[in-house]
């Protein structure tokens, strides 16, 4: 293995992305500190330029991968058609998250440049996952990830419900991080490797796995089923999702579940040869049907939006993991759609939430939204949108990328498991009609204004929106972009 | 312009109500007069452009018509492809021609939202026009759905007092069905048909594969439950009656006349020519809910105190024939169930309107509350009178055209089933009569009937043109028959074809087994 980094020639030019986000956010603090109030209304604009700027370079980056994926540092960092999708991803993510957030920050009063910062820096965290090919790069992703976000978790720290899902947070999270770790060292002890490509070779050439390798991979397992909240391992996510601001919580529940999703397709195909693999992958089917039934039948208990968001995010990843434990090449392109379409609703989602709510201690529940549709016009649109493309409606994007997903499963011939998929998303179909409901078709009790919006924020509803029906109504050049990602994911290089 | 008609007639037909929703959706709330105007523009200039689609219908040509095709997702074989034949021809025509009817109709009973039940309603037509003229089976399922929507906010929003409890049902019912449709057709297109090729959602290219009996039967059943909810067929039937009795006006009558027929469509247009032997096989268990549905529609909507819930219930009843004309699968009943499909359209689509007349004037359907109408309001009598006989199958009116073709064309392969549904006809007069009896004539005796007044201008411009059709097919079936015929022989043609296939492929495979019973042409 080549150790010296130096020796790769075009080294710098491929974390120009990774640069370009953490100087950005300390450029954000630095102006703060420097000029605190003249700057302070031009720091989420500025963070979406940012933003912007680096998925130019990202998208720049496409013909010097077009043809092959190209590894840095030693074989620990790729660049891929697969990494641009997904840096993309998350930099859309963020981006609609920050244009959401304005409007919440300024009304709480928290409008500073740390928020920014660490929404920067966790997707500087979330393109490190996506692109390592050696265990312990993605570790630091995951972690450098899960700091920014233990902190914006808790960012509005006069409301108890912010702080208790921090601290709720940080103590499992730590404890997830700890698993994923001793269930990586387990794997070099077996193995003698935490390099993804050299896993392939070695499970290519070796037939036997022990009970070692089982026990590793079931607490690697564990510890990204945290990260994704899947079940059993969500118990947090509704009342981080509820305690966080409402903005955050859109963030946490997608871009980094797209990022955990491309270190498990990396891992499942790594691990692929292996003699347990079935056996491995008989459980992520068993945590996958766990996670849409428990989802959707609890989502629909819920009168909280944001717990029930939580739910319909369980049952959301369970789909995600039917077609991820398929490890076929056209699971790495169903997988990254989702990724894409299940930002724009839910972030979206969030997003209205956000901007019906007085403040962060006013619960957003069902009665709370009654009678907003007809009142107000253009978000209830918006909040319909991304509720009927939640539940897979043609033709919202959500119908598209469900219909690409149970593809891959039937393609597969787990037709069980696409039947449970599909019974559990009838289900679901329940609860986010629900919302429509009450938007349109009930009465409110007493008038509430609701806060004016901004035109950041409205931009960020457009976006989603077009974006929803771009995806469900033109989808051609997704099914021929996404499909190269496969390459990269499956040959390891 | 004209190149435009010419070559994309179909296409311009489908787009136009889209386009003209969503122009009205920019029309501020308060301009509501203006709404409606713009709304009925659209639909009746639909409806005129749709005129075209029958002065350029070749009465020979039995396949596909004015079809269009672009790629749409190229690498899995999915294409906006549209086409028109001869049975989809009258189900068009039917979708055209009743919505500017409803908006019409609704002209001075709606009165919250005004502008959003003019989108919802042109949304609706949109998601009922691509239903019938798709011809790829993606296309098809993307409107079959998308239509839930606007129907779902049409009885939520407008409805009456457990419109919510109706809504989610209609809306559950019909999705548990269609996404389980969606296994089927991935199933089909992808394992099936990607088994001998590349996948394709071509309705043409997936007609009578080779499927093993065992797919086929499971494949068979995931579509035809998709359907017989839709039509609905007995026992899937009870979002019907809810959903009818607490959809305003407008919505009921879209929905009994045309949103139901994409439940019998569908087993015409997929479910018989993508698995024929299936349909053989299982016809007598379609047949036998079918009948059930019949009679058992009937006798409940005996014993309705609500008109309109009796005519939900006649709906239940009056499709039963169409899935019986359909799984008899001869030349005759399948015509019948076409002109069925659309009869009904109209009778129960006028019936559901006439309904809504008094509604608006009395807020109540209970039959308890009528009594001599015929004095107070004699030119509305005298309409509702027509209706209900039309509907009841009087010879002369519409209804009765379809029903005999049913009957006549079923008792050649179904005739003990056959002998029951003929009750059914006999059961519709009984209760059809005794509604007309019971609102209309007797004392004029409640004080609030006594002066109401009798139909308004819009009224009458909704249901005379109902009444001309009415008419016109009772006397002259054969202007519908003929356009329909060359495309269901063709149907009839593919289906016998590919069983008589496959008994051969059996009777070669097992010669040492002797035949007990010799089977006719179309064994069972």
């Amino acid at each position: 293995m080549n150790l010296n980094p130096l020796l790769e020639p075009d080294w710098l030019k491929a974390i120009r992305p990774e640069t370009m986000l953490v100087v950005g956010g300390l450029l954000l603090i630095l102006l703060e500190a420097f000029f605190k109030e003249t700057l302070r209304r031009f720091l989420a604009p500025l963070a979406a330029m940012i933003l912007a700027a680096t998925a130019w370079v990202v998208v720049n980056m496409y013909p010097w991968v077009a043809d092959a994926p190209r590894v840095f540092f030693g074989g620990t960092y790729q660049i891929s058609v697969a990494t641009i999708i997904f840096d993309l991803t998350f930099l859309l993510a963020t981006l609609l998250v920050i244009m959401f957030s304005r409007d919440y920050l300024q009304r709480e009063n928290i409008d500073c440049g740390e928020y920014y910062a660490l929404m920067l820096w966790g997707t500087f965290g979330m393109m490190m996952m996506a692109k390592g090919l050696e265990l312990l790069i993605v570790v630091l992703g995951l972690e450098t990830l899960s700091i920014c976000i233990f902190v914006l978790v808790g960012f509005n720290r006069r409301v108890a419900l912010s702080n208790e899902a921090s601290l709720k947070y940080f103590l499992m999270g730590a404890f997830a991080t700890g698993f994923v770790l001793y269930g990586i060292a387990l794997f070099y002890g077996a193995t003698g490797s935490t390099n993804i490509p050299q896993l392939l070779v070695y499970f290519s050439t070796n037939q036997h796995a022990g009970p070692l390798l089982t026990i590793a991979f079931i607490l690697i397992m564990g510890g990204l089923g945290f990260k994704l909240a899947l079940a059993p391992f969500h118990g947090w996510a509704p009342d981080v999702y509820q305690g966080a601001p409402t903005p955050v919580a859109g963030w946490i529940s997608t871009a980094p579940k797209a990022a955990t999703l491309v270190v498990l397709l990396r891992f499942f195909a790594a691990t692929s040869p292996a003699v347990e693999q079935p056996k491995w992958m008989a459980v992520a089917a068993v945590l996958a049907v766990l996670s849409m039934v428990l989802g959707n039948f609890v989502a629909i208990a819920q009168r909280d939006l944001k717990r029930m968001l939580a739910y319909s995010g369980i049952a959301h990843v369970g789909y995600m993991m039917l077609a991820v434990r398929t490890v076929r090449e056209d699971a790495v392109a169903a997988i990254a759609l989702y990724a894409v379409t299940y930002a724009l609703m839910n972030i979206g989602a969030f997003g209205v939430i956000s901007l019906l709510q007085k403040n962060q201690n006013d619960p957003q529940t069902l009665d709370d939204i009654a009678g907003m549709g007809f009142r107000y016009p253009f978000a209830g649109l918006a909040l319909t949108v991304f509720m009927l493309s939640l539940s897979g409606i043609p033709p919202t994007a959500g119908f598209i990328s469900k219909f690409y997903v149970f593809k891959v499963v039937i393609d597969a011939g787990d037709i069980g498991l696409a039947l449970v998929g599909i019974f559990t998303s009838i289900v679901s179909v329940y609860y986010y009609l629900r919302v429509v409901y009450y938007l349109y078709m009930k009465e409110a009790d007493e008038l509430t204004p609701v806060p004016a919006r901004g035109a950041f924020a409205t931009g960020a509803l457009v976006l989603a929106i077009v974006g929803i029906f771009v995806v469900g109504i033109w989808p051609m050049p997704v099914f021929d972009l996404f499909p190269l990602a496969a390459n990269a994911i499956f040959l390891g290089h | 312009m004209t190149t435009l008609l010419s070559n994309h007639l179909l296409s311009v037909i489908l787009w136009l109500p889209l386009v003209g929703a969503l122009a009205i959706a920019l029309i501020p709330k308060r301009l509501e007069h203006e709404a409606k105007v713009a709304g009925l523009f659209v639909s009746l200039a639909t409806f005129v452009l749709s005129i075209g689609i029958l002065q350029r219908f070749d009465n020979v040509e039995a396949g596909f018509q004015m079809v269009e095709h672009s790629a749409w997702i190229p690498a899995w074989g999915i294409s906006y492809a549209l086409g028109i034949d001869g049975i989809s021809l009258w189900l068009t025509m039917l979708t055209t021609f009743l919505t500017p009817l409803v908006l019409l109709s609704a002209w001075n009973s709606v009165h919250k939202h005004v502008n959003a039940y003019v989108v919802a309603m042109l949304a609706l037509e949109f998601g009922m026009i691509g239903s019938f003229l798709a011809t790829d089976l993606l296309l098809f399922y993307v409107f079959f759905e998308l239509m839930l929507v606007p129907m779902y906010l049409i009885i939520g929003v407008w409805g009456g007092p457990r419109r919510i409890y109706a809504a989610i049902k209609f809306f559950l019912f019909t999705i548990a069905g269609s996404l389980f449709m969606l296994v089927a057709i991935l199933y089909l297109v992808f394992v099936v048909k990607g088994a001998s090729g590349p996948p394709t959602f071509n309705i043409v290219d997936l007609y009578g594969l080779a499927i093993p009996m065992k797919t086929q039967a499971l494949l068979f059943f995931a579509f035809a439950l998709a359907f017989a909810i839709k039509v609905p067929i007995f026992p899937f039937h009870t979002w019907l009656p809810d959903a009818h009795v607490e959809a305003p006006t407008g919505g009921s009558i879209i929905l009994a006349g045309v949103l139901l027929k994409l439940g019998t469509y569908g087993f015409l247009r997929f479910v018989l020519p993508f698995f024929p032997e299936a349909t053989y096989k299982y016809a007598p268990v379609l047949a036998t809910l079918a009948v059930i549905g019949i009679v058992y529609g009937a006798l409940v909507a005996w014993v309705q105190p609500d008109m309109k819930k009796l005519v939900a219930y006649s709906s239940v009843s009056h499709l039963g024939f169409c899935v019986l004309g359909i799984f008899a699968v001869t030349q005759t009943s399948i015509e019948g169930s076409i002109l069925q499909m659309v009869s009904h359209g109209l009778s129960t689509g006028a019936l559901f309107l006439l309904v809504g007349v008094i509604y608006d004037r009395r807020h109540t359907r209970m039959l308890a509350d009528f009594g001599g109408l015929a004095k107070s309001m004699p030119i509305y009598a005298t309409i509702f009178v027509i209706v209900a006989l039309s509907s009841a199958g009087l010879p002369g009116l519409n209804g009765f055209v379809g029903e005999y073709l049913i009957l006549v064309g079923s008792f050649k392969t179904l005739p003990w089933y056959t002998v029951v549904a003929a009750s059914g006809v006999i059961l519709a007069a009984i209760y059809l009569l005794w509604l007309v009896q019971r609102v209309f004539f007797g004392p004029l005796d409640k004080e609030e009937n006594k002066n109401l007044p009798d139909m308004k201008w819009n009224e009458l411009a909704a249901v005379i043109p109902l009444l001309v059709f009415i008419v016109w097919i009772g006397v002259y079936p054969n202007t519908f028959l003929k356009k329909m015929e060359p495309s269901v022989r063709q149907l009839l043609t593919t289906v016998e074809n590919h069983h008589a296939a496959s008994e051969r492929l059996a009777a070669t495979a097992e010669p040492a087994v002797p035949t007990a019973n010799p089977v006719d042409g179309v064994s069972r």
